[in-house]
């Protein structure tokens, strides 16, 4: 306590070089925290998207999909679908349930033949999926369409297909008879993944299962209004559809976004490496600061030690300063970063050119989470402490007899 | 056998390749009560002889008792509890926080014995008055004139009642007049009050105050009780 009072009193001492220290590792708080929100927006931007496009939030599928599928597709496929759906729609938090079937096939024109990937969808419950893709040209599939289908912009440059044109994609059926499948482009659209859109196609899941020969789909795909819900809402649909006489297994949207994955290791390296910056141009501050303090004072803490301060005290009191610069340092950084992600917000967002294999830029914003705030106040005030170890290390070393000969 | 006891201490000191001994098997005895000046010219060795008694530095050769012990024995930590309740330091330049009132520099020896604020604080408004400092515990240094500071420092020496006060030149930095008062403080508290006061000075006007002279020549040092310690018949 009084060291802490004595330590403040000479912080205030030279109170502009004080200020500056303080300023510098408050600005380099507020720099990891706003490159951490901004990663954080960038995460919840894709993870959105990857949930809302592709994956949904859970996939249900029948018992032993995940062993079966490859092996022998037709054996894990969910039969009982109406009365699935009806019960996963019905628990309170789920925006959209619906199924799909998929398919991997050669497509054709008539002109060229490229691999795809054919998802067939009910059009009348797939309305919020496919708020989530952008119609580049034509329009989405809409509740009524039967041999219609909307290609990828990258698969239908492939085909050289424009709307109107058929499409025949030729697969294999659950007996391994070659068995096609056609339909007629009413859209060209965008997912915002350059990699999915080059093999993706959407069509009815009704003509996909006529083609098949079923009337079974692969997977149920269950939507949420939001994603924290996940955590509550997935318990509740694991009890309900337990009760049902068909077995199924589900999984998370997580588990299956690889691509997520990726960007996510991506940006958290980015991230390490930007916080060792950080780090490292905090701590080249604060150690000048100190060392110029313990210079200064090299008169004063002699006569400390002389009148009985210990090493440990000695150097407790200069320890204590860069304890408190971190502290204010970073408490203003966390106030500077809520104020710079406020401005941004009224300012409307950052313009950003799209992202590694997305087609569309967008507006961004800073997501200040709890973590962040924290990862930032504790690198800076960590690194405020560890470069003033050294500094008050060679105050509580300094050769007495020499020193007090110093001013 | 005194309070502090040196036998056979050297101290010399090596520049480059010239080695130069300045204590050269000094031996000397100050018992409590006395007001002990160490004089002699500049470069003599005073600094280095009180800076030796103040276990700041360490001889070479020798021993140095303090109140019975033995102090090469003491390790630093241990060395900064001793100093801290054994010897008082009063220092040329003062060396007062700045950013301290005058009580609370004062106070401070204190804290590092573990005294609690409040008491400390009163110790240290109680030493201010015997300085005659009473009405200005509250004021920062700078607001203080040089015989002030001098005395906050000597009230700062006092405070843990140690069994000697060094002072390493206490009047070089005051005018005539000024360190007549600060050396008046110091033989009322050293005649009143029993503190024992060991000076080094190459000024004639603390040789006066003397009870005990110390002069210090080439390594090698004289002891002379003065009129002063006669006429009070040698405590
Ligand atoms: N750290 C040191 N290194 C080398 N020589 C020193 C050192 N300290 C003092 N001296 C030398 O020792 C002699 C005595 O110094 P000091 O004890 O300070 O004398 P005084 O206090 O009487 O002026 C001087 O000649 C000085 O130059
Ligand atoms: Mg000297």
């Amino acid at each position: 306590m009084d060291l802490f009072y004595i330590a403040a009193l000479n912080i205030f001492r030279n109170y502009r070089r004080s200020a500056i220290t303080i300023l510098s590792v408050a600005v380099g708080c507020a720099a990891l925290a706003c490159f951490g929100a901004f990663i954080n927006f960038t995460f919840e931007g894709l993870r959105e998207t990857t949930i809302r496009t592709q994956l949904g939030h859970l996939q249900i599928y029948a018992d032993g999909y995940a062993e079966n599928h490859v092996a022998d597709p037709w054996s894990v496929m969910i039969h009982d679908v109406d009365r699935l759906e009806e019960v996963v729609e019905n628990i309170a938090g789920v925006s959209t349930v619906t199924h799909r079937v998929s398919f991997s096939g050669i497509g054709s024109t008539g002109q060229s033949s490229v691999n795809m990937s054919v998802i067939g969808v009910d059009p009348v419950r797939e309305v919020d999926f496919a708020d989530f893709e952008i119609v580049v040209k034509g329009r989405n599939l809409l509740p009524g369409d039967t041999e219609t289908g909307v290609l990828g912009v990258e698969l239908a440059q492939g085909l050289g297909a424009e709307i109107g044109d058929w499409v025949t994609v030729l697969t294999t059926s659950r007996d391994n008879i070659i068995n096609a499948v056609d339909f007629q482009v009413i859209g060209i659209v965008r997912t915002g993944s350059t990699e999915y859109d080059s093999v993706f196609a959407k069509v009815p899941s009704d003509l996909v299962q006529r083609a098949m020969d079923t009337t079974a789909v692969e997977r149920v795909v269950v939507m949420l209004n939001d994603t924290a819900d996940l955590p509550l809402i997935r318990p509740q649909i694991e009890a309900a559809i337990a009760a049902l006489p068909e077995a199924y297994e589900i999984r998370q949207w997580d588990d299956l976004a690889d691509f997520y994955d990726a960007v996510v290791s991506l940006y958290n390296g980015l991230f390490r490496i930007f916080a060792g910056i950080i780090a490292i141009v905090v701590m080249f501050s604060v150690a000048n600061t100190m060392t110029m303090a313990v210079f200064e004072r090299t008169g004063e803490s002699a006569a400390l030690r002389a009148i009985g301060a210990t090493r440990g005290i000695t150097m407790r009191m200069f320890l204590f300063e860069g304890i408190i610069i971190g502290l204010i340092g970073s408490s203003l950084g966390v106030l500077l970063s809520w104020l710079i992600a406020t401005g941004i917000d009224v300012a409307g967002g950052i313009s950003m050119p799209p992202p590694p294999s997305m087609s569309q830029g967008y507006q961004a914003y800073l997501k200040l989470t709890p973590n962040v705030l924290v990862i930032g106040f504790a690198v800076a005030g960590i690194s405020t402490l560890i470069s003033s170890i050294y500094p008050a290390w060679v105050a509580s070393r300094a050769n007495i007899v020499e020193a007090l000969q110093k001013q | 056998m005194g309070q502090i006891s040196l036998q056979a201490v050297c101290r010399t000191y090596t520049t480059g390749t010239t080695k130069q001994k300045v204590l050269d098997k000094v031996d000397l005895q100050i018992s409590d009560g006395n007001f002990s000046v160490v004089c002699g010219p500049s470069g003599s060795g005073k600094s280095t002889l009180l800076n030796i008694i103040g276990t700041l530095d360490a001889p070479d050769d020798g021993s140095v008792m303090i109140e019975g012990v033995d102090v090469s024995t003491l390790t630093e930590n241990k060395l900064a509890q001793f100093r801290n309740k054994n010897i008082g330091f009063i220092f040329q330049n003062f060396h007062l926080l700045p950013v301290l009132t005058a009580a609370e520099n004062v106070a401070w020896p204190l804290y590092f014995k573990g005294v609690k604020r409040r008491e400390r604080m009163r110790i240290a408004k109680e030493k201010l008055g015997l300085v005659g400092l009473a009405n200005h515990v509250n004021k920062l240094p700078k607001h203080l004139s040089g015989g002030e500071r001098q005395r906050v420092a000597i009230a700062r020496a006092l405070v843990c009642e140690p069994s000697i006060i060094l002072a390493d030149e206490p009047t070089a930095n005051l005018d005539r007049k000024t360190a007549r008062k600060i050396l008046d403080v110091m033989k009322k508290l050293n005649e009143h009050h029993q503190v024992t006061f060991l000076c080094a000075t190459h000024d004639n006007l603390v040789v006066e105050y003397a009870k005990q002279l110390i002069t210090l020549a080439d390594g090698k040092l004289t002891t002379e009780a003065t009129t002063k310690a006669e006429a009070k018949g040698a405590s």
